[in-house]
């Protein structure tokens, strides 16, 4: 009884939750031939996984506990630590969560996404695998084992992006990424083991103890290693190019996981090594590293963005947009900031998994993701699109959705920041900022547009709804998008905010695994009040009394007096008024929408596409480049 | 009210949509004038919309050619009731000079039924606003009879 | 009981002033005070000042045709969801010393509220299946994009100049802003808001949409645009739109540069907000309108993003440097 109870307790959960995942994977892989047993087990793992992360939520956020486990029981001896250790504060629950969630609705979507592909045990193998190795990332407590997972998903995340081999330039997708993935994971590997030369140590705590204190040449080159090569997991600028490529050709299941999860594992990887490892040495220029990054990621991608004509590159853009945004409050560092930016990090997962979702519906319905040859869904997909709107509107900040009250706090923070600091480049964020929300809004009306609004091709007359499985996935995304932006004060109080106190806790990050923290450098979180206010349910409320007062107005004045065409042959009324002719099928292409605006653009847009080679040695140069850059960075100014 | 309110108003706010079946350009350049500062045919309200959706009056001018007749046709029905339907123009009435000539399909009456005849080629400003106001008036019994 | 006065008394704000009905009237009116000054301006009698009104309930009693190629629900829907959020916004700018709803929302807020209505009519010109609406479109979406820049940084320019004024480095609630002008007078008296109001005075035709700045709706050349489609009631609810949001920005400028003028009885304010709107009206919309020809949609973009965006930044400069 007692050993069960043992078995049972909480501090074992971190581990069974990556067990979960990768036995899951293990079990698949031999006994998957028959559809229900792989089924069965691939929702068993990635429910349990869920399980026992939402479990964990009562000690590590409403008790405030870091669960500290050592593998095997192989405490430290002599003040060195040797097992292998996971670490579990308000921050690695925090991105276990997201984790968590987006493996599960993912998983849910995929068994009738993926029932006309071949292979499908080789799938949820591997895509089990992609989320055990994201899910022990983040939850390790060690920097080697950082890296071994790390590994674990890049080569996974490769051969899912390779996965459909019959898509054009799915292969060479995949090549890229693995290039370009490979130099990153080296980077990681050489950065820990400047660090295990220096320290003699690869346990996080205890790095965090000793690193700051011993700031050398060679920690710093260490640091630009390590940043660069979460930097390409994150595929933060420079590396955006090898996400459009990977997910225009992974399934959609898949992107949803690079997407909301894997680039978020780098985020992670970052604020452990900038906050955590390395204390923000030189606090300014740290500042200016990741808002730097951040804000030129932002930017550069939403115009990419605007200039694509497929959808789930698109998208892809735009996800790496979005992680500017998360980066760039991150870097803040203010409490506003890293919870506004994990705020966003919450959002982004949950938007961009259901716009990935939608995308798939599309591409499994109607065998294309090209905007030029889409048009008219709405008609025939209403649930889809539905669920696309409210992806669509949430990743553009509309209130009352969850992008919004996220960069509400982006701008709030980054402009406050500005105002403290005095510095004019703080302020140049916010307008950087302000701009991608408004470029990402446009981006979408083209998508709304030219995919599920305008005509329907004649081609696409067969078209229909997908199954009750996949609109269940992306209901849950949505409503979850929906609670999360009615409800920010939620939000921020039991993820957010424990989650950002944990960034400025480094002293009981390292006490918890038994080191001596007092010499941890305290960042100074700040306090923060509001500029501003919003209030969501209200809004939502007086937007409501609003409509429907206008409506009963309209009902009474006979807004339903409508006429409209019920025979299958449409009469010359209830034609489009194309100047008097026959109606025929005329649908503005995605690719050409906003010319207007990228007419005076022209010029920066001829040196994107210039930049943009598609080529993957110019990528590896890319990612040499900005190794050089920010290793200099580091040296000189850090 | 509401209903008297929308049955009252509707003569002061016609919107024009303009078709031109083979014209001369005469009467169109006339019908511009009609809106220009001197006559300012705004001030009863008339309007010129760019779609027939738009629209409560069309203005028809020039003979109805065979290539023109199904698109004016097809505007005409796109036009949301109640409307007017307004001749402009002798070529529309009678086919004008080019009565007779193997392309014409006109006049207009033999397709749909057309409420107000304009007169003269080109007809006078004065002529036009004075026909105009009585296609309003029409408007405006037609819309008193939907109900 | 308190509650149930309270409820009733919000709902009137809602319903009455300076919600629904006000917004009708004054938007109505505010429009045909345009048509009528328009009309001056080119030695033309005009419209009568109530031909808005005319048209409305005109276009109330056609009939409404629903396009075979259209979303049906989009289609009716978009308008109602773009007027109901132009209400809204309403309801958050202060009429001078009175809002009739400070604790929801802030500048940020109304930045993006402002976005709704041009959505909801960019979504149901869309689902009309219409290729003129896709033109509209593209042009309709430019355009906002070209008056966000310079409207961001007026925005934050009156946010700096007020939050270092009040001690609490920057503000962007509305009716700490109102409540600071109340104090010490109007913004438009310091030398650095004057860019920013000059800025906002050139915006406020770019946001509604008026002429010179109409590629969106162009009616000679591609038939409406995002309207091309729509017909009798639900094309009267995006013509009142239009009209409140006239009213909106105007009384946005009010509420950010012209505060402080108000007598704090509720009446005689919101008589006096309306006749500051019109004359706003008068001199950024019907002005302009009456001897400029419509611009090119690149032509729009540039404009904004060089003269009006200078112009801005100048006014954040100086609001920066404390001027």
């Amino acid at each position: 009884m007692n050993m069960l109870g043992n078995i049972l307790s909480y501090q074992h959960f971190p581990i069974y939750a990556i067990m979960a995942l990768f036995l899951g994977s293990f079990l698949i892989a031999a006994f998957g031939e028959k559809r229900s047993v792989r089924n069965i087990l691939a929702l068993l793992s990635v429910t349990a996984a869920l399980g026992f992360i939402l479990a964990l939520m009562k000690p590590v956020v409403f008790h405030g506990e870091i669960i500290s486990y050592w593998m095997g029981a192989r405490e430290p001896a002599g003040g060195y630590a040797i097992g292998i250790a996971l670490e579990v504060d308000a921050l690695s629950f925090f991105f276990a969560l997201l984790v968590a969630v987006a493996v599960f609705v993912s998983g849910v979507y995929s068994i009738q996404y993926m029932n006309r592909d071949d292979n499908e045990k080789e799938y949820y193998t591997l895509y089990l695998l992609l989320c055990g190795g994201v899910m022990g990332m983040v939850l390790s407590g060690d920097l080697f084992n950082m890296f071994i997972m790390v590994e674990i998903l890049t080569f996974a995340a490769v051969a899912l992006t390779a996965f459909r081999n019959t898509v054009r330039g799915a292969v060479e997708a995949a090549f890229k990424y693995l290039v370009v993935g490979c130099m990153g994971s080296t980077c990681i590997l050489v950065g820990t083991a400047i660090l295990y030369a220096q320290t003699h140590t690869l346990n996080l705590a205890q790095l965090a103890q000793l690193a700051p204190g011993d700031v050398n040449t060679a920690t710093r080159l260490a640091f630009a290693l390590l940043f660069v090569g979460f930097g390409t997991k994150a595929f933060i600028v420079p590396f955006h190019p090898l996400a459009a490529d990977a997910h225009g050709a992974a399934p959609a299941s898949v992107s949803v996981i690079i997407s909301g999860v894997l680039t978020k594992s780098g985020i992670y990887g970052i604020i452990r090594i900038c906050y955590f490892l390395f204390q923000s040495m030189g606090l300014g220029a740290m500042q200016f590293l990741l808002v730097f990054i951040g804000s030129l990621s932002m930017f550069v991608c939403v115009t990419m963005a605007l200039a694509q004509h497929d959808f789930k590159r698109l998208l892809a853009f735009h996800s790496i947009s979005q992680i500017g945004y998360v980066l760039t409050a991150v870097g803040l560092c203010t409490a506003l900031g890293v919870s506004a930016g994990l705020y966003h990090a919450i959002n982004h997962t949950l938007f961009k998994g259901l716009l990935f979702l939608a995308a798939g519906a599309v591409l499994h319905e109607t065998g294309t993701t090209d905007l030029n040859k889409l048009g008219g869904l709405a008609k025939k997909m209403p649930h889809t699109t539905a669920l696309f709107m409210v992806g669509a509107f949430s990743i553009s900040g509309v209130p009352p959705f969850n992008g919004f009250a996220s960069k509400w706090m982006i701008y709030q923070a980054s402009y406050q920041k500005a105002v403290e600091s005095g510095n004019i480049g703080f302020l140049l964020v916010t307008i950087i900022a302000l701009i991608t929300s408004v470029l990402t809004l446009a981006s979408f009306v083209k998508v709304s547009h030219s995919v599920f609004f305008g005509q329907l091709p004649p081609e696409l007359a067969n078209v229909k709804e997908v199954s009750w499985g996949m609109r269940s996935a992306m209901g849950i995304f949505a409503l979850l998008c929906i609670i999360t932006g009615l409800f920010p004060n939620l939000v921020t109080a039991y993820l957010t905010e424990p989650a950002a106190a944990a960034v400025f806790n480094v002293k009981n990050y390292i006490e918890a695994m038994g080191f001596d923290g007092s010499a941890a450098v305290q960042l100074e979180a700040g306090g923060f009040q509001h500029a501003g206010v919003w209030d969501p349910v209200s809004w939502l409320l007086v937007l409501c009394i609003a409509l429907l007062a206008i409506t009963i107005v309209a009902v009474a004045g006979k807004y339903g007096n409508v006429s409209r065409c019920r025979a299958p042959a449409v009469e010359n009324k209830y034609q489009l008024f194309y100047g008097g002719e026959e109606q025929e099928f005329s649908q503005l292409g995605g690719e050409d929408l906003f010319w207007g605006f990228k007419h005076n653009w022209r010029g920066y847009f001829k040196f994107m596409h210039r930049l943009h080679s598609g080529v993957v040695n110019d990528y590896a140069l890319w990612a040499v480049v900005d190794l050089a850059l920010v290793t200099l960075f580091s040296l000189i100014v850090l | 009210m509401f209903k008297r309110l929308i049955a009252e108003r509707t003569g002061k706010s016609p919107w024009l949509f303009h078709i031109n079946a083979g014209s001369c350009n005469g009467c169109d350049i006339e019908l511009v004038s009609v809106l220009t500062p001197r006559y300012d045919a705004e001030r009863l309200g008339f309007k010129l919309a760019g779609s027939p959706r738009h629209a409560d009056i069309v203005v028809v001018t020039g003979p109805v050619t065979k290539q023109s007749l199904p698109r004016v046709l097809r505007a005409i029905s796109q036009v949301p009731e109640p409307r007017c339907i307004v001749t402009m123009g002798s070529c529309p009435q009678s086919g004008n000079v080019f009565r007779g000539s193997y392309s014409i399909a006109g006049p207009l009456s033999k397709y749909v039924p057309v409420d107000v005849d304009v007169a003269g080629c080109a007809p006078k400003p004065e002529a036009i606003i004075d026909g105009l106001t009585l296609a309003a008036k029409i408007l405006k019994e037609k819309r008193g009879r939907m109900n | 009981m308190t509650i149930v006065i309270d409820a009733l008394q919000y709902l009137g704000y809602v319903l009455i002033f300076p919600g629904f009905l006000f917004c009708f009237l004054a938007g109505m009116l505010l429009c045909g005070i345009d048509r009528k000054l328009v009309a001056k301006m080119q030695k033309r009698v005009g419209p009568p000042i109530l031909q808005p009104f005319y048209d409305f309930f005109k276009l109330c009693g056609k009939e409404t045709i629903i396009p075979a190629a259209a979303e049906r629900n989009t289609f009716m829907l978009s308008p109602l969801v773009g007027l109901a959020a132009l209400v809204v916004i309403q309801l958050f700018i202060p009429v001078f010393g009175f809002t009739a709803f400070s604790g929801i929302g802030d500048i940020i807020v109304i930045l993006y509220l402002l976005l709704v209505p041009a959505l909801a009519m960019i979504l149901g010109g869309a689902a009309s299946g219409s290729p003129y609406a896709g033109v509209g479109l593209s042009r309709e979406m430019v355009t906002i994009i070209s008056c966000e820049l310079p409207l961001v940084l007026v925005l934050l320019a009156v946010a700096k100049t007020v939050g270092g004024a009040i001690g609490t480095g920057l503000c962007f609630s509305l009716s700490q802003i109102a409540e600071y002008q109340e104090v010490n007078g109007s913004l438009i008296t310091k030398i650095s808001m004057l860019p920013a109001a000059a800025a906002m005075l050139l915006l406020i035709p770019g946001e509604t949409g008026s002429h010179p700045f109409d590629a969106a709706e162009a009616e000679t050349e591609i038939c409406e645009g995002l309207l091309a489609e729509y017909s009798g009631a639900p094309l009267g609810v995006f013509k009142l739109s239009h009209a409140v949001k006239m009213l909106s920005l105007t009384s946005l400028f009010v509420a950010l540069f012209l505060g402080g003028l108000g007598t704090g009885i509720l009446a005689l304010d919101a008589v006096l907000l309306f006749l500051l709107c019109a004359l706003i009206t008068a001199a950024s919309i019907s002005f302009v309108h009456a001897f400029t020809a419509r611009l090119k949609i690149e032509q729009i973009f540039k404009y904004y993003w060089t003269v009006v965006s200078l112009l801005a930044a100048v006014s954040l400069a100086l609001a920066w440097y404390g001027l």
